[in-house]
């Protein structure tokens, strides 16, 4: 019988790195969060105290306030989507958007994990910006592919009208939010909407779907409020009059229940979702505990070099990511710039696959060496096959990305790279096991197309404050675009000093421009990522999602260990030798 | 809170709800029977429908009529007072399921009361002592013979689906029970459709005492002490007061948790009475729960400060309890004296007619809840109940005193009332004592010797 062997990754900080650079690194790393701390801190500041006190003034809390009371004790708020919007400013009076006007998040109620889609009521009465309705069906789709509950707190003025032509009609305009609703509900998603004061509109379509509807005693749900009711002003009706509970709860019949206030509102929430089934995660877990990482996750930030371009060991990170840094490396003899095997994360079952960015064995020539961190035929073919067992086997996938692209020049041609390639890129379209991508560091070309970047659906894709999201990196971009200026060294060939430093200031100009464009904030502000964390936060982060991605019985395959198809490939490696 | 309430009941009652209602900002429809076109209670609602006949079965117990007006005024609630369709399940899930708020306890909790040995069972189950008797239904009379030498005679054949005293029967020995048996269980199976009777020793000289419970939605409850209901005739209330003579503060805070902690434990939300026989040790027996608005209600809200009313319609909106255990405060003591139009020289017989005058007392600590007026009609069709007195003074004897003076004060003229028994019960040694069980006001009459 097949048993899944597991082995001790990793050493004590101390041996693992030179002291100098390991404090070196952390405090790099410090520098660059203390900054991403500050900035989500200002998105989650909304539009300040003195929006804060408006809503406390009509006696309703905020959204952060709302979630605070609503999640498990002692459980953490996970968001997606955080920066949505940052730096970005509408219209001549130049309004901010913090979070595109709604947090969504992945947040622990009654025991189970839920997706929880809340309008910010701080930041323009929780109205719809540009890529707000992007960032709630990107927040319904996590929902969707992993069977998670999706919990609406909706209080919301509707479009933020002077931007319309941006949030509407289009491919992903509002209403895909809807259709969203729709597709949860047809696959069985439980959906329980919290409607706790204004409803205009969209965010008046928004709850009607769910399976369960609550309306505070301020809330309601108006396709058009009293402003644009004809008569509405002489004949002094107010919104509440129009489409509050005693309309819609006992009249009409689009909301189910109503209740006094915020706080009872969250209450019966917590209360609907006790009433769904239980995790599957603990059965999934076949007995085996949750454990936290062999070695603290604090010292993630360590492991990584001040300069991008340097190398470091990524089986430390495992060793700081999986329960016990116990990994089961599969065919690690084979295309060894590539580390995939499995291992634990809360006690459940995970696919890892990273970029080994040292010098690896050249697999023909002996003796030599080749840089990591790049997709050469044999990684390539081992992470095609193990991401196909993984999806056999219904084992999640994580990807930690380092990738600098595809090997390039007349050999990989010759192999036919972009055939193993595309192979690979086929596998993970039709993958339909949960997969999740973090960009660790440099996530360049087909390479982040090939890892599961966005493009190609993963569930959740999480960037770091050193994640470099390109193309390519902006000094490459600058010798390719500055090619006929250069010479086989990449000097510049000039004729005069003043044309040298002329082409130098261009080349200068590029790569800074192009490097300012990888800034993984800016990636996740117009949502090419889903969220930045710190480098401690990726394990939390991870154990959430995989435990998400158990959580459903039913809509997946999960096979026990005993009849993995993983197994095939490791008697075929022994075969092969 | 809603903005509009249907209350499907009449006189006292309603005109007792459309005041709650008012305090809370709810406007009101009021439905009546062609036989109270006239009634005063009509007067004090924003809106009136005319549901139906005079007899109740064609009007106030009309579920159809009553819905049906529900809907074309566009209530969000509805308060079914007490009586009538108040403690019927299937009611309030019909009202339920036109999305209209029930201003009551879940339609479960009224089903799984309203079935007395299985609600017998419920409380048990849920830690409180009950009647020595049968746990279930009878199988037969053999069944009874052996569950009444075990508990011993005299017993009390009760009809499981029962009420009012219908299917009811006192055996003081076994030859009576063998009599018994079969016609009790004829009786329920007219009066109810259920023949199923179970067994209940008989407790001699017990007092009916029962403890106003508050359960919300959210599994909180709390108690608002006791009332003293024991000067009964024929198992009917006359005169109720709050707090009991018979218990102390001890037994008080100790009972009223326990039952409300039942009442959690079943499931149920809103206002309702958990019934208790006190025996002659001073031990309390579950007899029943009333899964509505009781009509001495007002004697633990005079002691209280707590409008039960309001309480009832808050929770029916959602509202979680705002009171705590440790923050009611029982104060005082309040005596309740329904007037009923009866004539007591003719059995207590109902007496309608005209009310040709009618003036309530008023002053310090007095309440009259009334739909009454001078020159009121009383239909022939319902309860003869026309008003209730109640009078709240600083201890037992300032309550009696006080009662005794606003029953002097009280005209009513035109018809026969109960206002002359009452002034009777209060002068009686044994009353003023506070020494009087369930069956003492029967003596008294009687002629024996109180």
């Amino acid at each position: 019988m097949a048993k899944v062997i597991l082995q001790p990754l990793g050493d004590v900080i101390e041996r693992a790195l030179d002291p100098a650079e390991a404090r070196r690194n952390a405090s790099h790393l410090a520098g660059l969060e203390a900054a991403l701390d500050a900035r989500r801190d200002e998105v989650r500041a909304g539009w300040g105290a003195t929006y804060v006190e408006r809503v406390h003034a009509k006696g309703k809390l905020t959204t952060w306030e709302r979630l605070e009371i609503l999640k498990d004790e002692g459980s953490r708020v996970f968001p997606v989507g955080t920066l949505v919007n940052y730096g970005r400013t509408f219209g001549p009076e130049q309004r901010t958007s913090p979070g595109a006007g709604v947090v969504t998040a992945f947040l622990r109620v009654s025991g189970r994990l839920t997706m929880v889609i809340a309008n910010d009521n701080t930041v323009a009465s929780g109205s719809w910006w540009p890529l707000t309705p992007e960032k709630i069906e990107r927040a319904q789709e996590m929902a969707l592919r992993l069977r998670l509950p999706v919990i609406y707190l909706i209080d919301c003025s509707g479009l933020y009208l002077p931007e319309q032509s941006h949030t509407f009609p289009g491919k992903t305009g509002a209403g895909a939010i809807f259709q969203m609703n729709s597709l949860l509900s047809a696959a069985g998603v439980p959906q329980i909407a919290g409607v706790f004061g204004d409803c205009i509109a969209g965010g008046g379509y928004m709850p009607i779907i769910s399976d369960v509807v609550y309306m505070t005693e301020q809330a309601y749900m108006v396709i058009a409020g009293a402003a644009l009711v004809k008569g509405g002003k002489s004949q002094k009706i107010t919104s509440l009059d129009i489409g509050g509970p005693d309309v819609h709860v006992h009249l009409s019949n689009c909301a189910d229940h109503r209740v006094p206030d915020d706080a009872v509102c969250l209450r019966m929430i917590q209360r609907e979702v006790e009433r769904l089934p239980t995790s599957a995660a603990p059965y999934y877990r076949r007995g085996v505990e949750p454990a936290p990482p062999r070695f603290p996750a604090a010292e993630t930030a360590s492991l990584f070099p001040v300069d991008y371009r340097q190398s470091y060991d990524v089986k430390q990170l495992l060793a700081r990511l999986l329960d016990d840094g116990l990994f089961r490396e599969v065919t690690p003899e084979v295309g060894t710039e590539m580390v995939c095997g499995v291992g634990r994360i809360g006690g459940l079952w995970a696919g890892l696959i990273a970029n080994n960015p040292g010098l690896t064995d050249h697999p023909v020539l002996r003796g030599e060496k080749r840089p990591g961190s790049i997709l050469y035929r044999e990684g390539i073919a081992k992470i095609s096959q193990f991401t196909r067992c993984c999806n056999d086997d219904g084992i999640p996938i994580i990807w930690l990305h380092d990738i600098s692209g595809f090997d390039i020049g007349p050999e990989a041609e010759k192999q036919g790279l972009l055939g193993y390639g595309s192979s690979l890129i086929y596998t993970i379209s039709t993958n339909s096991v949960p997969m999740f991508t973090v960009l660790l560091r440099k996530a360049s070309g087909a390479g982040y197309y090939a890892q599961a970047g966005m493009p190609y659906d993963p569930v959740v894709q999480l960037a770091t404050p050193i994640s470099r999201l390109a193309v390519m990196e902006g000094r490459t971009l600058a010798i390719g675009a500055f090619n006929t200026k250069l010479d086989d060294n990449f000097e510049i060939v000039a004729a005069s000093e003043e044309e040298r430093q002329k082409i130098r200031q261009g080349m200068e100009g590029v790569e800074s421009r192009i490097t300012a464009d990888m800034d993984p904030v800016k990636a996740a502000a117009q949502m090419d990522t889903d969220e930045v964390v710190r480098m401690d936060e990726i394990r939390p982060y991870l154990e959430v999602l995989i435990e998400a991605a158990y959580q459903g019985y039913g809509y997946r395959r999960v096979k026990n260990p005993r009849i993995w198809s993983l197994h095939d490939l490791a008697v075929l490696g022994e075969e092969g030798r | 809170m809603f903005r509009r309430l249907l209350v499907a009941n009449r006189g006292e009652v309603a005109a007792r709800i459309i005041r709650a209602c008012a305090e809370l900002g709810i406007e009101t429809v009021a439905v009546h029977s062609l036989a109270d076109v006239e009634s005063p209670h009509l007067e004090l609602a924003d809106r009136r429908v005319c549901i139906g006949p005079g007899p109740a079965s064609g009007s106030y117990l009309n579920m159809d009529a009553i819905l049906q007006a529900a809907e074309q005024t566009d209530c969000q609630a509805l308060h079914p007072g007490f009586g009538f369709l108040a403690e019927n399940a299937l009611f309030a899930a019909r009202v339920l399921q036109h999305q209209i708020a029930w201003v009551g306890p879940p339609p479960r909790a009224i089903a799984g009361m309203g079935d007395k040995a299985a609600a017998r069972r419920a409380m048990k189950a849920a830690g409180l002592a009950t009647i020595p008797g049968t746990e279930g239904v009878l199988a037969d009379v053999a069944a009874a013979r052996r569950a009444a030498d075990e508990v011993g005679y005299p017993v009390l054949l009760k009809a499981t689906a029962g009420g009012g005293g219908r299917g009811m029967r006192r055996c003081a020995g076994p030859a009576e029970l063998e009599r018994s048996f079969a016609e009790a269980s004829l009786e329920a199976e007219k009066a109810f459709g259920n023949p199923g009777l179970y067994l209940e020793k008989v407790l001699l000289g017990a007092r009916h005492v029962e403890f106003q419970v508050l359960a919300d939605r959210f599994g909180a409850a709390i108690h608002l002490g006791e009332r003293e209901c024991s000067v009964q005739r024929r198992h009917q209330k006359l005169l109720e007061e709050a707090p009991s003579p018979a218990l102390d503060a001890a037994q008080r805070n100790a009972s009223g948790c326990r039952a409300a902690e039942a009442a959690v434990a079943i499931g149920y939300a809103s206002a309702g009475t958990v019934e208790f026989l006190r025996d002659t040790d001073g031990k309390l027996h579950f007899m029943e729960m009333n899964t509505r608005l009781q009509v001495e209600h007002p004697v633990t809200e005079m002691i209280s400060g707590v409008d039960i009313v309001q309480e009832q319609i808050r929770i029916a909106a959602n509202q979680p309890l705002a009171l705590r255990q440790e923050e009611v405060r029982l104060e005082g003591h309040a005596i309740e004296m329904r007037i009923n139009a009866e004539d007591p020289d003719n059995g207590f017989k109902p007496d309608p007619g005209t009310v040709s005058v009618f003036e309530p007392p008023a002053g310090e600590g007095v309440r009259v809840d009334t739909h009454c007026r001078s020159g009121y009609t009383i239909p022939p069709f319902y309860d003869s109940m026309i008003a209730k007195l109640i009078v709240h003074a600083p201890d037992r004897a300032a309550a009696i005193a006080l009662a005794e003076c606003k029953l002097d004060e009280f005209r009513v003229e035109g018809v026969r009332t109960t206002i002359p028994i009452h002034r009777r019960i209060l002068a009686e040694p044994d009353f003023r004592a506070g020494r009087y069980d369930t069956l003492w006001l029967e003596r008294l009459l009687a002629g024996g010797e109180g």
